[in-house]
């Protein structure tokens, strides 16, 4: 599974824009994508902007579907999720889309309310931008709250990237996002942000050891995404290995979407409801029914097999016939080895 | 004996920024589409080296010249080429394919180039070149194959409409095989992926 954690979303951004940038996405290969919306200032009432699409009714918000819990929930089940499948058979050709939410930390009242995002959307992320906010979202911004630490790599940092709020960042679960988009859109315009986008990342690499890091585009046109091939290459050039690259593209973001989906639909973020058993009385009581005519079925072929077999032990009918074989060939050779053995003693 | 070791680069372009703008045609088709014949092998090698002159400056360019960077093969109408380059510069040439955003001509389209295969032998990468163009072949039949299929329904289900009360059941055996041969395809378009 590929996954990209960021197609950039704006209010400017146009349907069939967007529907480009998601297929292309995935015959690139990736499998889930986020949109992001970049929360530059805290709005009083938050609300999620971010255009749906019919492949997410499947993995999405599943609480609706747990909490339906009448009667026929069975029936209801089975049909949404034919429904579903209908819709992914119809989209194949988009990938599971995400929303993601990325708040600027530069007003220190809106990190206390990210909280409120946590329903709006399925992940949120924090982007810091001096050192101040940097070492407050490393150490403080707890995992519940957002998942990812977002930089704007093009910006050149008043600070440098130190190895131990970082790594204490890492170690607590929190991953570090580089946006590739950012620098080949860079090239277009002022060719110094090319040269500080690859600075930050050297230095965030050597900071972290190149743990730690999920690899998204930030694309805000098609033509800013790349194979995730060429993508770790990219990254290879510039420091950090394939295979921390691959982590980057694929275990490290999977972590970060399966994370913050536990937080919202597990209890504490520990104990998730994976399955909801049927509880229906006369369903359950036909299902016994049906479970017992298949023992006896299987009974009764046993029994056949049985009187077929002559030499089979008609005492355990439980015995399989490979077990039977098994047993026959180790008694043959009991009986060819040992009794000469026992002849000699 | 000591030899050069060498890299092959089997790169597709791929054409996103025209997905969704003709209705009817799969959108394989349209990011594979052929590439303007105006793109010659010397052009691709012009436009490279200037990509790597300006990510890498003189040091790339240099090593480049020394790493005999050559055009292998080139179609425009697959759009695909195979490069070669030596091992220790691959990675350089790579990433300087990875930021060229347009085809290398004049006034040239909008493209991205997508490295598909990277080998040592060119007998391998044109073994690669071959299996991806078979994959693709299936991808684009069956992005095809699902619309006759899909007006294929909708005509049976007219029909079914029209003359609801006696054969409701005669659609279904062509509705099997027709399901069999698509799953076929599925299969082998997923391995692609």
């Amino acid at each position: 599974m590929l996954y990209d954690l960021n197609i950039a979303w704006s209010p400017s951004t146009t349907q069939s824009e967007l529907t480009q940038t998601l297929k292309f996405s995935a015959s690139l290969g990736y499998n889930a994508v986020a949109l992001n919306h970049l929360v530059e200032i805290f709005p009083p009432q938050p609300k999620n902007p971010l255009p749906r699409f019919p492949s997410q009714t499947s993995q999405s918000r599943p609480t609706t579907k747990s909490a339906a819990s009448t009667n026929d929930s069975g029936n209801k089940e089975d049909k949404n999720a034919q429904q579903n499948q209908n819709q992914t058979g119809d989209d194949r050709s988009l990938p599971t889309v995400l929303h993601r939410a990325t708040v600027c930390m530069s007003d220190p009242a809106s990190v206390h309310r990210i909280p409120q995002l946590a329903t709006l959307y399925d992940i949120v992320a924090v982007r810091p931008t001096t050192e101040k906010e940097f070492s407050h979202a490393c150490q403080e911004v707890k995992i519940e709250v957002a998942s990812l630490i977002s930089l704007d790599l093009t910006q050149k940092f008043p600070f440098h990237f130190r190895p131990k709020p970082c790594m204490a960042a890492v170690s607590r679960g929190l991953r570090f996002e580089v946006c590739y988009g950012q620098t080949l859109r860079a090239g277009a315009g002022d060719p110094r942000t090319r040269a500080i986008w690859i600075g930050n990342l050297m230095e965030l690499v050597r900071a972290t050891r190149g743990r730690g890091i999920v690899v998204s585009s930030e694309a805000r046109r098609v033509t800013e995404l790349r194979g995730p091939a060429d993508v770790v290459n990219l990254l290879a050039v510039w420091g950090l290995a394939a295979e921390k690259g691959m982590e980057g593209l694929g275990v490290n973001p999977r972590g970060v979407v399966v994370n913050e989906g536990i937080n919202r639909r597990g209890y504490r973020g520990v104990v998730d409801i994976v399955q909801v058993a049927a509880r229906d009385n006369g369903e359950g009581a036909t299902a016994a029914a049906a479970g017992g005519n298949g023992k006896k079925r299987k009974g009764g072929a046993n029994e056949g097999r049985g009187g077929g077999n002559s030499n089979a032990p008609p005492a355990d009918g439980t015995i399989s016939k490979r077990q039977a074989k098994k047993l026959k060939k180790l008694a043959m050779e009991d009986g060819g080895t040992t009794t000469p053995e026992e002849n000699k003693s | 004996m000591v030899r050069i070791k060498e890299r092959y680069l089997l790169v597709n372009i791929l054409y996103p920024s025209e997905i969704g703008v003709k209705p009817g045609v799969p959108d394989v088709v349209v990011i594979n589409q052929p590439t303007t014949d105006r793109l010659t092998p010397q052009a691709l090698l012009r436009g490279i080296r200037a990509e790597v002159a300006d990510t890498f400056g003189d040091f790339g360019s240099g090593a480049l010249e020394g790493g005999g960077l050559q055009v292998k093969y080139l179609s425009n109408a697959t759009s695909t080429f195979i490069l070669r380059i030596t091992r220790a510069q691959y990675r350089m040439l790579w990433t300087a394919l990875t930021f060229m955003d347009h085809v290398p001509v004049k006034d040239g389209k909008p493209c991205t180039f997508r490295v598909v295969h990277v080998s040592g032998t060119i007998r391998k990468v044109e073994e690669a070149a071959i299996r991806h163009a078979r994959n693709l072949m299936f991808a684009v039949k069956d992005q095809a194959g699902e619309k006759d299929r899909a007006a294929l329904e909708a005509m049976f289900d007219q029909a079914k409409r029209t003359r609801q009360a006696a054969r409701a059941v005669m659609p279904t055996p062509l509705n099997v095989e027709d399901d069999s041969g698509d799953e076929d395809m599925i299969d082998i378009s997923d391995d692609w992926k």
